[in-house]
């Protein structure tokens, strides 16, 4: 049979934004798939360059729009490291929080959005879009915002965390917990679904750890490897966190890796909320002028929701003189025509599902 | 058949008495007309009751502005598509992709004409009435099939190739049910059908019933059977070319097709129009069709797409060998 070529995007209803995927099919498998990116490109590391340190937050905020906070906090965390500025010790504990809150509500999104490429349209999506709203309630709470945070201050937060945000957190939690197991009985009791999940898209730990993919994708494939983990900030090492790790690398072990990493979220923002010290957490306010560093180089790595993130900062007075960012999702992306050679047209987007990809953060 | 159908004595004059031509021009456009309001109620309904009971699956208020509970956003929808320009895309087969969804409308309003609706309301009342339904309804895949090869679209074509795969898989699981609710009624004749069934068909071959309800599920496009059409996958299949008054047409089709599956369920397994009688015999037979219709709305709100190479194998591993179980067992019970 001959092989025909599509173009899938840039408009597309399930492509996560604006990618273009050339898909050569021969019948109904998929021969070869070449994203091409760059509809988004804004240049932020180039951005970064011209603007003062703490003005910068803002843009690296929206390069994953899903998990604001999340790049928010690479990049400040980036930024005190070069100024050897140490963060105090109630923020390391709201950090934590807000950063697996952020993990949660973006994780929800992912169950959603892959719910709305396999077919069934909308109907889980919103659930979890609503017990996503939940979470971010709280995370308005606590910093003031719903979307676009920018509430790190070098060595601390932007302000106190409301006084009866632990008890509200807690609940919170107890309730994501619930819907999350719910989730999971709704959706792998579905024959439909785990079809469309089980024994596609596979992705061996060889080939992951050659083709540098990240985060729950990289777990997925069966290789434990979490910055949380084996390159602790914060809190992580004090919760006896174990990464979750499944060792099939389909499309299932990739969907499951963020269930269990939800309810693993779930324990340790309980964990960190008993265990926060007293004391403020407030950092340095913003300035004109910040502290000059004491490292020309340095280099961050965080457990984003999407995989691990490199922040590399070569630090100037005042100004970044670069800033470059590793993404997840540029690496994850990069895999899909190694993981969806072979398998149905229609499995395409159930592959790109849950890879999970977010555009802002591919094109930067 | 006018008193039948308005369920009171007209005082008829003798020109319109039965066997004069008069009466019977009189009787087939009344017939038409309303059938057809029948069904564009029923479709115009349906179409704001998806929209608002999918909303409630789903935590949302589905529409609420344009008139009371959004009754006439439908309404809205079709002005803004109608005034809409259409576009026919320059790769297109010109004929054939202005001329399939008309077609496709037209063959379906066909058959909907074709079937009875109360002992009063009724078109013809051939012996092989089912036969002729169901012949025509066999044709609506294959228009499927032009219309989506004649955009000239990949996504559409690899949806008319899923148009051919699902006539495959689902064209013989319903025409063994159909023979098996034959045998059940001794013929094809649809009056005699729904007269023959003291005990719902359904309670009878529920097995059949069964297998019925998803083969209409599959020939009428409703999830998880919508691969033709398939948003996630294929944009809109083959529909994705299909612009402003073609498109109105599509949907227009949808709910045709729904009415169309609905009745014909409601007919062939739950009695048609027998019921009570304080109430008419049409009511009865639009009800049942209005249950059925929401339960096939509820099955979209919950059901995950079937992969294309999935339906196939469905079709041939499950639902046939189960309708040649019905028509055996329905043989031996009903009839040997």
């Amino acid at each position: 049979m001959s092989v025909t070529r599509i173009n899938v995007g840039p408009i597309h209803p399930s492509t996560h934004g604006v990618i273009r995927l050339v898909v050569d099919v021969d019948g109904d498998t998929i021969v070869n798939v070449e994203p091409h990116a760059g509809f988004l490109h804004r240049g932020v590391e180039k951005l970064a360059e011209t603007r003062m340190y703490m003005q910068i937050p803002p843009y690296t905020e929206k390069l994953d729009y899903v998990a604001p906070m999340s790049y928010d906090e690479a990049y400040v965390a980036a930024v005190e490291a070069a100024m050897g500025i140490e963060v105090n010790e109630k923020a390391k504990y709201v950090r934590t929080v807000l950063l697996e809150l952020q993990r949660i509500a973006s994780h929800l999104l992912g169950l959603g959005t892959l719910c709305n490429d396999i077919g069934q349209m909308f109907t889980v999506f919103m659930w979890t879009f609503k017990d996503r709203d939940i979470v971010l309630d709280l995370l308005q709470e606590a910093t003031g915002s719903r979307m676009f945070y920018v509430n790190m201050r070098l060595g601390g937060m932007h302000a106190e965390l409301p006084p009866d945000f632990a008890e509200h957190a807690y609940n919170t939690m107890n309730y994501i917990e619930k819907r999350v197991s719910q989730y999971e009985t709704y959706v792998e009791k579905n024959t439909a679904f785990m079809e469309r999940m089980r024994g596609i898209g596979v992705l061996s730990s060889e080939d992951a750890k050659a083709l540098g993919v990240a985060g729950p994708v990289l777990r997925a494939s069966g290789v434990n490897y979490d910055a949380r983990k084996h390159s602790p900030y914060y809190m992580y090492d004090k919760f006896h966190f174990n990464p979750k790790v499944m060792l099939t690398g389909d499309n299932f072990a990739r969907y499951k890796v963020r269930m269990l990493e939800m309810k693993e979220s779930v324990r340790i923002v309980k964990a960190a909320l008993k265990a926060m010290p007293e004391g403020s957490c407030l950092g340095m306010p913003v300035k004109l002028r910040s502290p000059n560093p004491v490292n020309r180089t340095v280099s961050v790595s965080r457990e984003l929701p999407r995989g691990e993130c490199m922040m590399y900062l070569v630090a100037d007075p005042q100004k970044p003189y670069r800033l470059s960012i590793r993404s997840p999702n540029m690496v994850n992306l990069a895999a899909i025509g190694h993981i969806a050679k072979g398998a149905r047209f229609a499995d395409l987007f159930g592959i790109l599902g849950t890879l999970d990809i977010i555009m802002g953060c591919v094109d930067r | 058949m006018l008193q039948d159908l308005l369920s009171v004595n007209l005082s008829i004059p003798f020109w319109l008495s039965s066997p004069s031509p008069l009466y019977e021009f009189i009787a087939i456009v009344l017939y038409v007309i309303i059938v057809s309001i029948i069904f564009s109620v029923f479709g115009y309904v349906m179409g704001w009751l998806e929209r608002k009971l999918i909303a409630r699956a789903q935590y949302r208020h589905g529409p609420t502005y344009v008139g009371m509970w959004g009754i006439f956003q439908n309404m809205a929808d079709l002005i803004k598509l109608l005034s809409k320009r259409d576009v026919i895309p320059q790769r297109a087969d010109r004929v054939l992709f202005a001329v399939s969804l008309p077609l496709l409308l037209a063959l379906s309003i066909f058959v909907i004409l074709l079937l009875p609706y109360s002992p009063g309301l009724q078109a013809t009342s051939l012996g092989f009435g089912m036969l002729i339904v169901f012949t025509i309804i066999a044709f609506l895949p294959l228009l499927l099939f032009t219309a989506g090869f004649s955009s000239g679209n990949k996504f559409s074509g690899i949806s008319a190739q899923r148009s051919v795969l699902i006539l495959l898989s689902y064209e013989i699981p319903t025409l063994l049910v159909i023979a098996s609710v034959g045998l059940m009624a001794n013929g094809y004749n649809l009056q005699s059908i729904v007269s023959g069934q003291h005990i719902y068909y359904a309670l009878l071959m529920p097995i059949g019933f069964i297998v019925f309800f998803i083969a209409m599920l599959a020939e009428f496009e409703r999830p998880p059977f919508d691969l033709r059409e398939a948003d996630s996958e294929l944009i809109a299949g083959w529909l994705t070319d299909v612009s402003a008054p073609y498109y109105a047409l599509a949907l227009f089709l949808d709910y045709a097709r729904m009415f169309l599956g609905s009745v014909l369920i409601a007919i062939l397994f739950l009695g048609g129009w027998s019921g009570p009688a304080i109430l008419p015999p049409l009511f009865w037979l639009i009800l049942k069709a209005f249950i059925i219709a929401i339960f096939v709305i509820m099955v979209r709100a919950t059901a995950f797409r079937m992969r294309a190479d999935r339906v196939l194998r469905f079709g041939w591993a499950w639902l046939i060998p189960l309708a040649l179980i019905n028509l055996v067992i329905t043989y031996l019970v009903f009839v040997g």
